[in-house]
C-alpha cells in the first residue's frame, strides 16, 4: 500500500510523466517507419539518455519499446510493411480490413489490443516476477528447440491453399536463415566473404522486402486503385460488441506474450504467430481469418504488447535480455550504473518502480497518442495512389538505409521484393517464408546445441518435459492441418464428380 | 540521419564535458595536453549500449578532462566491424579519427574478406584487459579448475561459451587441449543464454566476461573459479588463473585504440602518454575497478607485435579448428 502512494506521488513530483510520454512517442514513431526495428528505435534513443538522471532515462527506454511494439503495426495495417518484425503477424487480417475500407476500424482495434496486453504484461511484471523468474530458468536448448517446432508447424495450418507449397516457402526462408556466421562452429556459410552477410540477413528486412515491395510492384501493374479508400478518416475503438468478440483472442495474446517474453531469443515475434494460429483455431468463425477478422489483429497485437512488458521480467531479475530490444534496455542500465539482477529491486528500488509507473502511463497514453497520430497516417496512405507509392517506397528505402547506413540492407530488402513478386506470381505464400526466416536460428542451433550437449544422443529431447509438450502441441497442430486439407480435397473431389 | 546522429553525439559530448569537466577544472585546473586536432571522433562497430560504446563513451569523460579536444563516439555499426574499420582505414592520418580496437576487429578480418583488414590499421595504445573468468553456479560442487578437469574426466563435461567465433570458447577449447579431456564445448549466442544455463545446470561451468556476469556474481547466484588473465584480477586477488592452477591458457581480450597508417610519430607519443595519465586518474580507476576491467597499457611501440602476435595466434587456433583453411 505504501508502494502505492509512493508510485502515485511520483506521478507528480519526478520526470516520470513526460519520460514516459517521450519515449512513448519516439517509440510509435520509430516503430511505424519500416525498417527500424524495435531494439533499433531504442538504440537511436540510448544516446539522449546518457545525461538524464537513471529513472527516467530508463523509463524512457522501457516506455519507447512499448511504443514500438504498437507503432510497428501502423503500417502493417496500413502499407502491408511490417513496422517490427513481430508486427508482421498482424498484416494477415489487419491489412485485409484496410482494403476493405476499414482501416480505421483495424487501427482502432490495434490499438486496443496493445492497451489490453500492454496493462496485462504489467501487471505480470509488478505482481509475479518472482514466480515466472523462476519459470524462466526452466528453459534449456532442449526446449527451445521444442518451441522452434512448434512455431514451424503454424505453416502447415497457414498455408491455406496449398501446403506442398506452403512447405516450399518455408524451405527458402530456412535457407536464407542459414547465411552467415554457423552458430555453433562459427564457420562462415553462404558469405562468400563479405563481411555484411557475417551477422546473417536480418528477418525485417526479408519481411518488408517480402511484403511492402512486391505489394508495391503488384499495385504498380494494375490500374487504377485495389484499395477501397477509407471514406473516413476516423479511426474508431472498438465498441462494447466487439470488444467482447474479440476478448477471447487478446487473452490468448496475453497468454502467449507472457510465456514467451519469458524466453530469451523468442520474443515477440513468435508469440505474434503462434497467437494468430491459436486464435483462429479456437475462433467459432476460423474462416474469416485471413479475410479481415478482428480476431487475427487483436490476439497477435495483444501478444507482442505483452511481450514488451514481461519480457522486462528475466531482464530485471537476471540481467538477461530476451530480445535484443532487452539488450538495448540492458546497456541503458549499466550506461547508468545500474546493474539488473536481484539486487537492483533492493538497491534501485526507485528505477523499479518508475518503471512500472511509466509503463502504466505509457500503455494508458497510447490511446490518446494513436487517436493524434492515427488519423494522420490514415489520411496519407489516402492520397491518390502515385504519391502514395512514391512515398512508400522512399519511406521504407531510407527507413531500411538508415539502420547501418548500408545499401547493401537496401539491396537486401529490393532482393526480397524480387522474390516475394515471383513468389506471389506462382501463388506461394509468404508467411511460411516469413517464418523459416525468424526461427530457422532458433531451431537449427538448439538443435546442434542439444545434441553437442548430449553427444549425439536424440534422446536428450525425450528428457525435457516442457519439450516434450511443444511437440505434442506441434504434432496436434500438423495433424489437424493435415485433415482439413484431406477433407477439402475429398469435397473437391465430390463436387467435380 | 547520419548528420542528425553526429550532431548530436556531439550535443552529448559537450554536455558530458560541462557535467563531468566542471568540478574537475574548478579544482585545480589541470594543464590540459594540446592536441593537433579540435574535434577527435572514436568510431566503434558496437551499437549504442554494448561493449566497445561503453568503454569509449566512459573513456571520453576522462579523456576531456586531460585533452585539449572535443571528442565524440560514433557507432558504425555492420559488418561484424568492417565498416567502421574501413572508415577509420581511409581517414586521414591526423589523430581525428580513431577506432575501439578489440579481438573483433581481428575475428572479422580472419573470418571474411572485407575491404580493409586489421592490416590496414595502426595500433595505438592499449587501455585494459577485460577479466574472463569460468564460473559455476553457486550449487555447484565445483570449486576449483582441478575439479572442474576431474569432473571433465569422469562424467561427460558441459562447458559453455558465448559466441562460436569468440575468444570464450577459444579459451575452452584451449583448456581441454591442455588438461587432455573430452568435455563438450557449447557455443551461445551471446552470454544471456548461456547463463540461464550455467544457472539451470545444464552445462557444468561458462566461460565469460567479469563484466557481463557481474550481477549473478554480486547475488551470490553463480561462483567464479579462475580467470584466464595473465595475472590475478586485482578487485578479486583471492581468485586464481587459470595458468596458476596448472593449465597453461592465457587469454587476453584486449580494449585499446586504433587509427589509419601513417599516423605522425608526434600523435602516437600524446596517446602514449595520455592513456597512462587517464588509467592513473583516481576517479576513472574508481569505475574500471568496479567492473572489474584490468588496466593493461601498451604503448604505440609494443602494440603493433603484440595485435600481430594475437591475430596469428586466433589465426592459427581458427585452422586448427576447421573454421577457417
Amino acid at each position: 500500500m505504501e508502494q502505492f502512494f509512493t508510485a502515485v506521488s511520483m506521478l507528480f513530483t519526478t520526470w516520470v510523466v513526460p519520460a514516459a510520454l517521450g519515449g512513448l512517442i519516439w517509440g510509435i514513431l520509430g516503430g511505424a517507419t519500416p525498417g527500424l526495428s524495435a531494439s533499433i528505435t531504442m538504440a537511436l534513443l540510448l544516446p539522449f539518455t546518457y545525461a538524464m538522471p537513471p529513472m527516467p532515462a530508463i523509463v524512457m527506454l522501457a516506455t519507447c519499446y512499448i511504443g514500438a511494439e504498437y507503432g510497428g503495426s501502423i503500417p502493417a495495417i496500413l502499407i502491408r510493411t511490417p513496422g517490427t518484425n513481430a508486427s508482421a503477424a498482424t498484416i494477415m487480417d489487419g491489412y485485409e480490413m484496410n482494403r476493405q475500407g476499414r482501416a480505421g476500424e483495424a487501427l482502432g482495434l490495434s490499438l486496443w489490443s496493445g492497451v489490453v496486453g500492454g496493462l496485462f504484461g504489467l501487471a505480470m511484471l509488478i505482481l509475479l516476477t518472482e514466480p515466472l523468474s523462476r519459470l524462466a530458468l526452466l528453459f534449456k536448448p532442449t526446449t527451445y528447440f521444442g518451441l522452434g517446432i512448434l512455431g514451424l508447424s503454424v505453416i502447415a495450418s497457414l498455408s491455406s491453399k496449398s501446403l506442398l507449397k506452403g512447405l516450399a516457402a518455408a524451405l527458402v526462408g530456412l535457407m536464407i536463415s542459414t547465411i552467415g556466421t554457423d552458430p555453433i562452429s562459427g564457420v562462415s556459410r553462404f558469405t562468400f566473404g563479405a563481411p555484411d552477410l557475417l551477422d546473417g540477413i536480418a528477418p525485417l528486412f526479408v519481411m518488408v522486402g517480402l511484403y511492402a515491395m512486391t505489394e508495391l510492384m503488384m499495385r504498380a501493374g494494375i490500374m487504377g486503385n485495389i484499395i477501397k479508400p477509407n471514406a473516413s478518416i476516423r479511426v474508431r475503438l472498438p465498441r462494447l460488441p466487439m470488444m467482447k468478440k474479440v476478448a477471447r483472442s487478446q487473452a490468448i495474446g496475453c497468454g502467449i506474450g507472457t510465456v514467451e517474453g519469458l524466453m530469451p531469443g523468442a520474443g515477440g515475434t513468435v508469440a505474434a504467430f503462434i497467437a494468430y494460429n491459436e486464435c483462429k483455431r479456437w475462433s467459432k468463425t476460423p474462416e474469416e481469418f485471413g479475410h479481415g477478422a478482428p480476431e487475427g489483429v487483436a490476439g497477435p497485437e495483444a501478444a507482442n504488447n505483452t511481450v514488451a512488458s514481461a519480457s522486462l521480467i528475466p531482464l530485471l531479475s537476471f540481467g538477461i535480455p530476451a530480445s535484443n530490444s532487452g539488450a538495448v534496455l540492458l546497456g541503458g542500465l549499466l550506461i547508468h550504473g545500474l546493474l539488473p539482477g536481484p539486487r537492483l529491486f533492493e538497491q534501485n528500488s526507485d528505477v523499479v518502480l518508475g518503471i512500472y509507473v511509466g509503463s502504466f502511463v505509457a500503455d494508458i497514453a497510447q490511446v490518446v497518442v494513436g487517436a493524434v497520430i492515427l488519423p494522420l497516417c490514415v489520411w496519407l496512405v489516402n492520397r491518390p495512389k502515385p504519391y502514395r507509392s512514391a512515398f512508400i517506397l522512399a519511406l521504407i528505402l531510407s527507413g531500411v538505409y538508415t539502420v547501418h547506413m548500408s545499401l547493401f540492407d537496401v539491396g537486401i530488402v529490393l532482393a526480397s521484393g524480387m522474390l516475394g513478386y515471383f513468389m506471389k506470381y506462382f501463388g506461394y505464400p509468404f508467411l511460411p517464408a516469413v517464418l523459416g526466416v525468424v526461427l530457422g536460428n532458433l531451431v537449427e542451433s538448439n538443435y546442434r546445441r542439444s545434441l553437442v550437449l548430449s553427444g549425439g544422443d536424440l534422446g536428450i529431447f525425450l528428457e525435457d518435459p516442457i519439450a516434450i509438450g511443444f511437440f505434442i502441441a506441434a504434432a496436434l497442430i500438423m495433424a489437424g492441418a493435415l485433415l482439413a486439407e484431406w477433407r477439402a480435397s475429398r469435397v473437391r473431389k465430390a463436387v467435380s464428380a | 540521419m547520419r548528420l542528425f546522429r553526429k550532431q548530436f553525439s556531439a550535443l552529448c559530448a559537450v554536455a558530458a564535458i560541462a557535467v563531468l569537466a566542471m568540478p574537475a577544472s574548478a579544482q585545480n585546473a589541470p594543464q590540459k595536453i594540446p592536441y593537433p586536432v579540435k574535434v577527435v571522433t572514436l568510431v566503434t562497430h558496437s551499437s549504442p549500449g554494448a561493449g566497445s560504446d561503453v568503454f569509449l563513451r566512459e573513456l571520453v569523460r576522462y579523456l576531456q578532462k586531460y585533452v585539449n579536444a572535443t571528442f565524440i563516439v560514433e557507432n558504425d555499426e555492420g559488418g561484424s566491424g568492417a565498416k567502421a574499420v574501413s572508415r577509420v582505414a581511409s581517414a586521414r592520418p591526423d589523430g581525428s579519427m580513431l577506432y575501439a580496437s578489440s579481438p573483433t576487429y581481428i575475428l572479422t578480418s580472419l573470418l571474411s574478406k572485407p575491404a580493409n583488414t586489421y592490416r590496414d590499421l595502426e595500433p595505438m595504445a592499449n587501455f585494459f584487459t577485460d577479466s574472463e573468468v569460468i564460473y559455476v553456479r553457486a550449487e555447484s560442487s565445483i570449486k576449483t579448475v582441478k575439479d572442474l578437469i576431474d569432473r571433465a574426466k569422469t562424467t561427460r563435461g558441459r562447458w559453455g561459451a558465448a559466441n562460436p567465433g569468440s575468444l570464450e570458447r577459444q579459451a575452452a577449447e584451449q583448456l581441454k587441449i591442455a588438461a587432455k579431456v573430452n568435455a563438450a564445448v557449447v557455443s551461445h549466442e551471446g552470454g544471456g543464454d548461456m547463463m540461464i544455463n550455467v544457472l539451470n545446470g545444464t552445462l557444468d561451468m561458462g566461460v565469460g566476461e567479469m563484466e557481463e556476469i557481474r550481477a549473478q556474481y554480486e547475488a551470490k547466484k553463480i561462483r567464479v573459479i579462475a580467470t584466464f588473465n595473465g595475472e590475478r584480477i586485482p578487485a578479486l586477488s583471492d581468485m586464481p588463473t587459470v595458468k596458476e592452477s596448472g593449465y597453461n591458457v592465457v587469454l587476453v581480450k584486449f580494449r585499446g585504440i586504433a587509427g589509419p597508417k601513417n599516423l605522425p610519430p608526434a600523435i602516437t607519443k600524446i596517446w602514449d602518454d595520455v592513456a597512462q595519465k587517464i588509467l592513473a586518474d583516481p576517479d576513472y580507476q574508481k569505475v574500471y575497478n568496479a567492473e572489474h576491467l584490468s588496466p593493461h597499457f601498451i604503448g604505440h611501440e609494443q602494440y603493433g607485435p603484440f595485435i600481430a602476435k594475437f591475430a596469428a595466434d586466433t589465426g592459427a587456433y581458427l585452422k586448427s579448428t576447421g573454421v577457417i583453411r
